[in-house]
């Protein structure tokens, strides 16, 4: 028996969260203790995430778009969180999936990118680099059975070269001239592949620009975890910029027509 | 509605640290010579990761290893066996020959067998007396030499037709002949060709692009090698084995 | 395991130039134990349809009945022979009428159907357990080595083989898919089915 009142928190009712989308909160347990619990408390779920990653090669370069909301369960908690992270002049990282893992990772990172420019050796970490170290990471997490919950896209361009690879909790990597993380791989992964296919050399930054935006507005038409606030990322030769946070003009007048979307009730 | 009952305990998930990433891995050995093919598309369920992420590597110029199964394991294998051989060579000034590599693959997987590495593995090459051989893997090490095996999702529509191709099984010589022991170069190219078209068209998780590396004993010729499109040497050291690159298209959808 | 897979066994039909062939191994088995190597799953509906049912034993006793008295209420009622693609549709209402507690047969079919200019045509057809029909141009397959059949027969078969070599396509797909499945085997027979005489052989296969 557990004499602590605090702990017995409130009797739960499943109909109002059937599918447990609320986390539930950890209490502190006071009962009887298994002698190696503590060796054992491992296996997490993510509480505080970000949704879909979008990137594609162009012309110039790689541009990478994510939203600016980091999700409680279904509410959108978080509505500023920059889910794009320039790791050096070369590279950025953009993040789905837990957002204090993801945050951890930025912190990886930077310390990185201060022990190799502390050598200076003369080398610096390009996005190739970087890929291959977040796989290792993610990899040697996975495989202590205890992940860091995300999926990360790695763009840049270095020394004529674009660069554009995935890598995710179960440290699957793999590269392609488009991807997506999340509900993005379902939806706007078609679409960019038929945007961009073949024409990774031919594409200039406003038609990159039109593509990503165009399928951001997609991605918030039908992921309920998604914000039409974002900012996109491009990595040229002259090194990374990410844009201010910008929405755009939805239409939802359409709503209304269509029963159980809009606002009526029967 | 689910019954209104207060859940005693948090429900945990489990988290899995597995996954199959799709795709088909085939090695065929010659007299004096070593196929090894694999496609190039990358899944998970239905969906298409990438459609270029090989799954056969050049161990040195007269091995190749195949690795099929769960794809980040597969990275990290063939990054261990490489480093192991890499150290192989600053220790002995020469590469690990090709039976010396098969059992190192055996003991780095039964070295896991509490955790495996979820891979199916293939090695083809070049044996010491010059044969063409290919040793085939289970997860934890289990392993044989051989002359033909086809692993991952297609291994069950491609192993039976190279029974029947390769070791002529169901098929009787006609009389005072024999059946042959090895085929020539071009009648294996044409079938792993003809073997990953035909998985290609009957399972979804093979197709988009498929690689062929060729190994040739020291000394041979190129057995019309030369005929084939896209044919690259990737051969590093001098008077020694030589290796080749073939790359084709396979359908996409 | 699925009840699909109890006794083991598996069929495939291909066309030729105007001709067909349908072939099954011979085991019945109780899972891994091997009954019996003289099992028939192949049945004639007419001189020139034959009918393959893969999948539990009883239910191919039972289908067999069935569809021998339905053909011949349908001969008597319409005063003719029944067509390959009639009979194929009775195959799938048969089956989609236990919709919800189904045969666990996969039927597969081949013939030879009449055209209105007197000649004939070469037919196929399969359907699942619940008889979702699958009308295919080159072959089809069925039972426990369905997947092997596949790869085997994708690799094998080509169009308009004469009589002979698609006995021989045939056999060799089914000898080699059956050798690498542990629920079929034991013996193969083949049907080749031409305008004026059907061809049956026994095939000797492995028996482990």
């Amino acid at each position: 028996m557990d004499h602590f009142p605090t702990n017995w928190g409130r009797p739960r009712n499943d109909a109002f969260d059937a599918y447990g989308t609320y986390p539930i909160a950890q209490r502190p347990y006071n009962g009887l203790k298994d002698a190696f619990a503590e060796g054992v408390q491992h296996t997490q779920q993510p509480i505080v995430t970000g949704t879909s990653v979008l990137a594609i090669k162009y012309k110039d370069g790689v541009m990478m778009a994510a939203d600016n909301l980091a999700s409680y369960g279904s509410l959108a908690r978080f509505k500023d969180v920059q889910r794009l992270h320039p790791v050096g002049t070369n590279t950025v990282v953009g993040a789905g999936g837990d957002m204090s893992d993801f945050q951890y990772i930025q912190s990886l990172l930077d310390g990185l990118m201060i022990e190799e420019f502390t050598e200076q050796d003369g080398h610096s970490l390009g996005p190739a680099e970087i890929h291959e170290y977040l796989s290792q990471v993610m990899y040697g997490r996975r495989s202590q059975i205890n992940p860091l919950w995300n999926a990360l896209l790695v763009g840049g361009f270095k020394e004529g070269k674009r660069f554009l690879a995935y890598v995710d909790l179960l440290g699957t990597t793999y590269s392609a001239s488009t991807l997506a993380t999340g509900y993005g791989a379902y939806i706007a992964q078609p679409l960019l592949r038929k945007a961009v296919e073949g024409n990774e050399d031919k594409l200039t930054e406003e038609e990159a620009m039109q593509i990503l935006e165009a399928n951001l507005k997609v991605l918030y038409y039908r992921d309920a975890r998604s914000l039409n606030k974002f900012q996109i990322a491009k990595i040229t030769a002259a090194g990374v910029s990410i844009t201010e946070s910008k929405s755009m003009d939805t239409t939802w007048s359409f709503a209304e027509g269509i029963r159980g979307y809009g606002s009526q009730t029967q | 509605m689910p019954d209104m009952v207060s859940i005693g305990q948090p429900q945990q998930r489990q988290f899995n640290p597995y996954s199959e990433n799709g795709g088909t891995i085939l090695a065929i050995a010659g007299a004096n010579f070593s196929v090894i093919a694999g496609d190039t598309r990358q899944s998970e369920g239905y969906n298409i990761q990438t459609r270029y992420a090989p799954k056969v590597f050049r161990l040195t110029d007269k091995a190749v290893l195949a690795v099929n199964g769960f794809a980040a394991d597969g990275s990290m294998f063939v990054k261990k066996v490489k480093q192991r051989l890499e150290w192989y060579r600053h220790a002995h000034a020469k590469d690990m020959p090709l039976r010396a590599i098969a059992r190192l693959i055996q003991t780095m997987l039964y070295s896991r067998r509490f955790f495996p590495y979820y891979v199916y593995n293939i090695l083809g090459g070049i044996e010491e007396d010059g044969s063409g051989a290919v040793y085939s893997f289970d997860p934890v090490g289990s392993y044989e030499r051989e002359s033909c095996r086809a692993a991952g999702a297609a291994q069950s529509l491609v192993q039976p037709f190279l029974d029947n191709q390769i070791y002529f099984k169901n098929q009787r010589p006609p009389p005072g002949t024999s059946n042959p022991t090895h085929l020539p170069l071009h009648e294996v190219l044409s079938l792993v060709i003809d073997s990953f078209t035909s998985a290609t068209e009957r399972h979804i998780e093979v197709g988009d692009g498929l690689e062929i590396f060729v190994v040739l004993a020291k000394g041979s010729t190129t057995q019309g090698l030369e005929n084939f499109a896209n044919v690259q040497e990737m051969t590093q050291t001098r008077e020694g084995e030589r290796m080749f690159n073939i790359r084709r298209n396979l359908k996409r959808d | 395991m699925s009840i699909m897979q109890y006794n083991g066994g598996s069929v495939i039909a291909m066309v030729g130039k105007d001709c067909v062939a349908i072939a099954s191994d011979l085991r019945l088995g109780n899972q891994a134990l091997g009954i019996s190597s003289n099992f028939q799953k192949i049945f004639s509906v007419t001189d020139r349809i034959y009918l393959g049912l893969p999948g539990l034993a009883t239910d191919v006793t039972t289908l067999r009945e069935l569809f021998r008295y339905r053909v011949n209420m349908y001969t008597i009622k319409e005063e003719r022979e029944i067509q390959p693609e009639t009979f194929a549709h009775l195959v799938s209402s048969t089956l989609y009428e236990h919709r919800f507690g189904p045969y666990f047969i996969e039927p597969v079919m081949a013939g030879l159907s009449k055209t209105p200019s007197g000649s004939f045509k070469p037919f196929i057809a399969a359907t699942d357990l619940i008889g979702c029909l699958n009308f295919a141009k080159d072959f089809v397959v069925a039972g426990t080595a369905s997947e092997k059949l596949y790869g085997v027969a994708e690799g094998l078969w080509e169009s308009d083989l004469e009589p002979e070599d698609l006995f021989e396509t045939i056999s060799q797909t089914m000898l080699n898919a059956v050798d690498r499945d542990a629920y079929s085997g034991w013996g193969v027979v083949v049907h080749v089915i031409t305008k004026d005489k059907v061809v049956t052989r026994t095939l000797k296969g492995r028996m482990d």
